[in-house]
């Protein structure tokens, strides 16, 4: 899963998967403004099939926030 | 496709993609960022090198003056944003209000439909009130006003605008899948990445239709494909004809589209159900081409495209087994293949989904008699070869070309033909109607258009030349494929340089700019005696003294002024 969400990533921001890891937030990657970032999730919830609450949206920030938030949808789920 | 992807590819065809680039504005009173690389995507896999720049938000008439000279204008006009919150206000407005309003808006449709009087195209989305009165029973304000609007907007808009229905696009997907509400509430994007995917797939036609990029011919196998059943094995008596898809095919051919049959099969058992069969709605007359052989069906697309002097990437081709499809998928990609379903009833959508594949902005005179000028180039061919001496038989022919300049008349065909023609075309410059309208009422240029008819029929106007007087420079030239091979092209010459003559040029410049289809006409300017004065990249220049030009002289086409 963690693949796939950095792939979704590379994909948005137009970069290198590999330079994405844990860490990676909208401090650290550049192209990682308010625009993308609407299109980040929509992509993430394309991928994965699921829906972020409203009140998430702005605060998914950082690749740990987006993993626990996606994980937590799958779980629900299953 | 998911859009992640879409953005990966559309970043990959953005370095592939090497036309010249075609620019479209976005222009919104909602955010539409999200349209973007959806829009360059649908575009940039057919070859339109598209970039699209984005207006900003809720600027939809500064919009209109900044990118009027876009190749092309997109206006997401939504009526719940007319003010913030409009679609709950609406209701509690005084009547003067709510008409004041109504005039505010049309005044900005006025004021946006002249500044983008001269852009090529504009695409404007019809009003829609269906996202936030999906579950008003009684007929409320929002219906009133979007109604009202729409006919207006019909009304003012003029040809270089085309309407869009969006309710189609938003029903095909559902209101819920085409609307992201979390983020209209958030930041005003009204449409979800779902409904960027079909609205763009939808109206996609268009702009090849204006890029030159239009399929000309449709060809289809026969048994399961124009009828159920297996002729060689069931028998006449058994097959059940198709007759939705036989009408379609046959509203198509009425327009332009030039019907063919591919098919393995004995060849007089097909002309027997072409003939004879009482429930056939296509009869031997409405098909150009017929291969019912049993060679293999990539040799017969190749002959059948060579035959009509049209591209490959012009044919689309419906069969019912996947093999026959599979194999032109993958030896003839620029064919479009599909699969003929085995329910009637999915076939009938398929069939109208095709159809939008021969999309045309404006419909001619020309195009509605194209059926018969084929079948009588055809002919013409078929003659050419038993007669040994090429010069004799066109002496036989009674060719006449009729010379039209300025022809206000003509401007919807003219238009087509620059936008349409790709082989004997020297410059490839497409123009739209109101480019040509502006063309011809210009005193500084000359639009020269010619008629070629001989007795098998009359090809309608099929070449066209553009000259601008003031630079001495032949801006266009181009001939139909209809009417090549006959040495019309230099009897044109002839008519040209005869004109620039009587203007007092001395000497008259030309072009060719180079691309993948008119190879044909690269020595073209040589062969009339030009001389080549520079080349840039894929253009080059030539010129010629006009008291040194000679005419090739050719006695067997008669040339009569029309009018």
């Amino acid at each position: 899963m963690e693949n796939r969400i950095k792939k979704v990533m590379g994909d948005i921001f137009n970069i290198d998967v590999n330079s994405i890891n844990d860490k990676s937030s909208s401090d650290s990657i550049e192209n990682w403004d308010s625009l993308k970032h609407m299109n980040l999730l929509v992509a993430l919830e394309e991928e994965f099939d699921v829906e972020f609450d409203d009140v998430d949206l702005e605060n998914l920030l950082n690749f740990q926030l987006i993993y626990t938030a996606i994980r937590e949808r799958i779980d629900d789920i299953c | 496709m998911k859009y992640n992807e879409i953005i990966k590819l559309n970043n990959e065809l953005e370095k592939k993609v090497n036309s010249a680039q075609y620019s479209i504005a976005i222009i919104s009173n909602i955010m539409v960022h999200q349209s973007e690389e959806i829009c360059e995507y649908f575009l940039r896999v057919d070859s339109i090198n598209a970039k699209v720049l984005l207006g900003e938000y809720d600027n939809i008439v500064q919009g209109s003056i900044k990118f009027k000279d876009a190749n092309a204008v997109i206006i997401f006009w939504e009526a719940c944003n007319f003010i913030d919150g409009f679609h709950y206000k609406v209701e509690s407005f005084s009547n003067s209000e709510f008409e004041s309003i109504i005039e505010k808006i049309k005044i900005e449709i006025n004021l946006v439909i002249s500044n983008l009087e001269d852009t090529s195209l504009v695409l404007i989305n019809r009003f829609s009130s269906l996202i936030f009165n999906q579950f008003s029973l009684s007929n409320n304000r929002i219906n009133q006003l979007v109604e009202r609007l729409n006919i207006f907007l019909e009304d003012r808009c003029s040809a270089n605008f085309e309407i869009i229905d969006i309710d189609k696009v938003i029903s095909r997907l559902s209101i819920k899948s085409s609307t992201d509400l979390r983020y209209y509430y958030s930041s005003k994007t009204l449409y979800s990445i779902d409904f960027y995917k079909k609205y763009f797939e939808y109206i996609k036609p268009i702009f090849l239709s204006k890029t030159g990029k239009i399929k000309k011919a449709l060809i289809f196998d026969c048994d399961n494909t124009l009828w159920k059943g297996v002729l060689g094995e069931e028998g006449f008596e058994n097959i059940k004809i198709y007759k939705e898809v036989q009408y379609l095919a046959l509203q198509l051919a009425k327009k332009g589209v030039i019907i063919c049959i591919c098919s393995k099969n004995n060849p007089e058992d097909v002309d027997n159900v072409l003939e004879n069969h009482p429930d056939m709605i296509l009869r031997d007359k409405d098909i150009v081409i017929k291969k019912v052989n049993w060679n293999d069906k990539v040799s017969n697309l190749i002959s059948i495209a060579q035959d009509l002097n049209i591209g490959l990437d012009s044919l689309v081709f419906l069969d019912d087994s996947s093999f026959e499809v599979g194999l032109i998928k993958h030896n003839l990609p620029s064919v479009k293949a599909f699969q003929v379903p085995s329910q009637e009833y999915k076939y009938g959508l398929l069939m109208r989904k095709v159809s939008n594949l021969f999309y045309i902005a404006s419909q001619t005179k020309e195009d509605v008699q194209k059926v018969q000028f084929y079948k009588d180039q055809l002919q013409r061919d078929k003659e050419r070869g038993n007669i040994e001496n090429i010069e004799d038989y066109l002496k036989s022919l009674d060719l006449v070309l009729v010379v039209h300049i300025d022809d206000l008349n003509q401007v919807s065909r003219i238009a087509q033909m620059t936008q349409k023609t790709n082989q004997f075309n020297l410059t490839t410059k497409r123009y739209t109607e109101s480019d040509i309208k502006k063309l011809v009422e210009d005193g500084s240029k000359t639009v020269i258009s010619i008629s070629v008819s001989d007795r098998y029929g009359d090809s309608g106007i099929t070449g066209l030349s553009i000259l601008d007087n003031s630079k001495s420079v032949v801006d266009t030239l181009l001939l139909s494929c209809r009417i090549l091979g006959r040495n019309i092209e230099y009897k044109f010459m002839d008519i040209i340089v005869n004109f620039a003559k009587n203007k007092d040029v001395r000497v008259l410049n030309s072009q060719f700019i180079k691309t993948t289809k008119n190879q044909q006409v690269s020595d073209f300017y040589e062969k009339c005696g030009f001389s080549k004065i520079g080349e840039v990249d894929d253009s080059v220049q030539y010129n010629i003294r006009i008291d040194g030009y000679k005419s090739k002289g050719i006695k067997y086409i008669k040339v009569i002024n029309g009018k």
